[in-house]
């Protein structure tokens, strides 16, 4: 009897406490994501390397003591997709496409996968922006799902619900007998 | 001998008029401009052609940013700027995609003349009623080095170029 009572105590106290748990978490800004900013971002030059967070609803570009604030509610489409790299890039990839005996062809062949996320979003006059970010493989579909989870919007459906969508479509289709 | 110098004279003369007589034509016909002090740019459409969204953002970010560098005008706006009604002299450049063949920066890296990448883009320019001012086919291309976006650079730039040739705050004071 004791117990029964102790279990719902303590189940009682989960309820009434989990509200003020799940904002906490919500609140805490995410691990910041290396990218590189290849346009868009005003005030920041094109091809700048920096970090992502997102924070209080803001996608925040950190770039040295540069800081860029996008509202995730002010963007009209969040959408991801791949790219790749030469593994020595920059200007020693360039140095090395004139090295001899087409060993520069060669180091071509390397390549390191990426994947983009590209944002549209208005500005504070209507104006539309766009941005273009690229980063590891992994980082692109989880930043989106957030962004999602705090406003913005997507013309194509996050890749889970995206599959749950799929899913069900042949169900739907199937012929009754 | 003497026939033979007279000939090559005549045939230097020949190459020199076939070589000249473009550049006089154009000498001979400025282009005229038409007044325009600020430009609205459009998002670019692609209704036919499945354009990937970086391809597009790109195009439009690096178009406003060439237009601001060498349009030569006095504002580029962005499409739904709301400062943009008041603007005098308004032009909108309308852009869509007719053709895009997305190439592979691998391929050009290694074979340097296969896997080149172009886009096909109808711009047109239009005034604040939506009258027709200008119309061009401009491509971008990348054939040899850079990522596939450069050629979204290439077709900003010459898009520019076409915006500065015909278009000036001040037609009537020269280029």
């Amino acid at each position: 009897m004791i117990r029964g009572i102790k279990r719902l105590l303590f189940a009682v106290l989960l309820l009434v406490l989990s509200p003020f748990i799940l904002p906490c978490n919500a609140q805490q800004p995410s691990a910041p994501i290396k990218v590189d900013q290849i346009t868009g971002l005003t005030g920041v030059k094109n091809k700048t390397k920096g970090s992502i967070t997102i924070d209080n609803g803001n996608l925040r570009f950190a770039h040295g003591k540069t800081n860029v604030d996008l509202p995730a509610a002010s963007m009209q489409d969040v959408v991801t997709g791949n790219d790749s790299q030469r593994m020595i890039h920059g200007t020693l990839g360039t140095l090395t496409m004139v090295a001899p005996y087409g060993s520069g062809r060669f180091l071509s062949l390397f390549r390191t996968k990426l994947e983009t996320l590209t944002i549209k979003y208005r500005d504070a006059d209507g104006g539309l922006h766009g941005a273009i970010f690229t980063m590891g493989v992994g980082k692109a579909e989880p930043l989106k799902k957030e962004l999602v989870a705090h406003g913005a919007h997507t013309s194509i459906p996050i890749q889970e619900d995206a599959d749950k969508t799929s899913t069900k479509a042949p169900d739907a289709k199937e012929p009754k007998p | 001998m003497t026939r033979i110098f007279e000939r090559g004279i005549l045939f230097f003369l020949l190459c020199m008029t076939l070589f000249a007589a473009p550049g006089l034509r154009a000498q001979g016909k400025p282009p005229v401009k038409m007044k325009a002090s600020s430009i609205s740019v459009a998002m670019i459409h692609s209704d036919e052609i499945k354009l990937p969204a970086d391809f597009q953002v790109a195009l439009y970010e690096y178009l406003i940013q060439q237009l601001q560098k060498k349009g030569g005008f006095e504002h580029v706006y962005r499409e739904g700027d709301r400062n943009a009604a008041n603007a005098p002299d308004l032009v909108v450049l309308h852009s869509t995609v007719r053709g895009f063949k997305k190439g592979s920066e691998q391929l050009r890296q290694v074979t340097t003349v296969a896997g080149a990448t172009s886009i096909d883009i109808h711009c047109q320019f239009k005034d604040k009623d939506g009258k027709l001012l200008l119309e061009r086919d401009i491509q971008g291309k990348v054939r040899f080095f850079g990522a596939n976006l450069r050629a979204t650079y290439n077709f900003a730039k010459k898009a520019a170029q076409v915006a500065h040739d015909n278009f000036s705050p001040n037609p009537g004071a020269g280029t």
